[in-house]
């Protein structure tokens, strides 16, 4: 019955892939980042058009309180805005690193 | 560190987000999905992009992963599926098939006439008897992790494996059969 069963195996062996194959890994990488990329992308885009959305729907309310205060905090918010955007950039999109393997 | 406790670390990992674990992950379990899809379905080429879809769905599921499951199980469970529905979907078979032959080594130049036969009586067995055989007589599965990746009831795995095998070394010609 052992007998057997190994000679099963061994044509089974046959059949085996390569223990390691950077092409198959790294196609499946890029399929994976790319279906990140994507998600990312649509939230990103479901986020601006929720808050333009949402800015349109107060801008009426809005508009008067701003236009009384833009004069004065206008340069500040500028420097805000610029600093936050510079920050994001130069971070990237934050991820847990990989264990390191013994 | 232990295979299974290197794959923990992994799995963690790549639920809190890192696409470089779960790469590892790919790199340590390509070979037992590949094989297990080759064997399964026979078709090297679909194997292939079936393992590639396991993948795929795998990252997407990471999160659903019990702490201390074999990942190995459980991607050959999601390979499984993935190759029940494209057994349902027999268009997709029949539209690979020429690129299947393409890549495929030439069987009579590579194969034995054992080997030949074996794929031959592999094909004949029903679906989840022939994923049965390819987990517990090929990759080293025992019954009860078989059961678990495939779904399916304990005693039905174990009557799987002991036809499929019976069959097989009928068709081998093996009087242990």
């Amino acid at each position: 019955m052992r007998e057997a069963d190994e000679r099963l195996k061994a044509l089974f062996a046959a059949d085996e892939p390569p223990a390691t194959d950077p092409a198959f890994s790294a196609a499946v990488m890029e399929a994976v980042l790319r279906r990140e990329f994507v998600a990312e992308l649509a939230l990103l885009a479901g986020a601006a058009a929720v808050g333009a959305l949402t800015l349109w729907a107060v801008w009426p309310a809005l508009a008067p309180a701003v236009e009384a205060v833009s004069e004065a905090v206008a340069p500040l918010a500028a420097t805000l805005a610029l600093a936050i955007g510079t920050i994001f950039l130069l971070r990237g999109p934050r991820r847990a690193p990989a264990p390191a393997e013994s | 560190m232990t295979p299974k406790g290197a794959d923990a670390m992994l799995v963690a990992a790549a639920q809190r987000g890192s696409t470089e674990a779960f790469a590892r992950l790919v790199q340590r379990h390509q070979q037992a999905v590949r094989a297990f899809l080759r064997r399964a379905c026979g078709d090297w080429a679909l194997a292939d992009d079936l393992a590639q879809e396991t993948f795929l769905a795998a990252w997407g599921r990471i999160g659903q992963l019990r702490a201390g499951a074999s990942v190995r199980a459980w991607l050959c469970g999601i390979s499984y599926r993935k190759h029940l529905s494209a057994l349902r979907s027999g268009s997709r078979r029949r539209a690979r098939d020429a690129r299947y032959e393409r890549e495929r080594p030439p069987a009579a130049a590579t194969m034995t006439d054992e080997r030949l036969a074996l794929e031959a009586a592999m094909a004949e067995l029903p679906a989840d008897q022939r994923a049965c055989v390819a987990l517990c007589l090929a990759a080293d599965f025992s019954h009860a992790e078989a059961a678990a990746a495939l779904a399916l009831p304990l005693g039905t795995v174990k009557s799987h494996v002991a036809r499929g095998r019976a069959r097989l070394l009928q068709v081998l010609g093996d009087g242990d059969a």
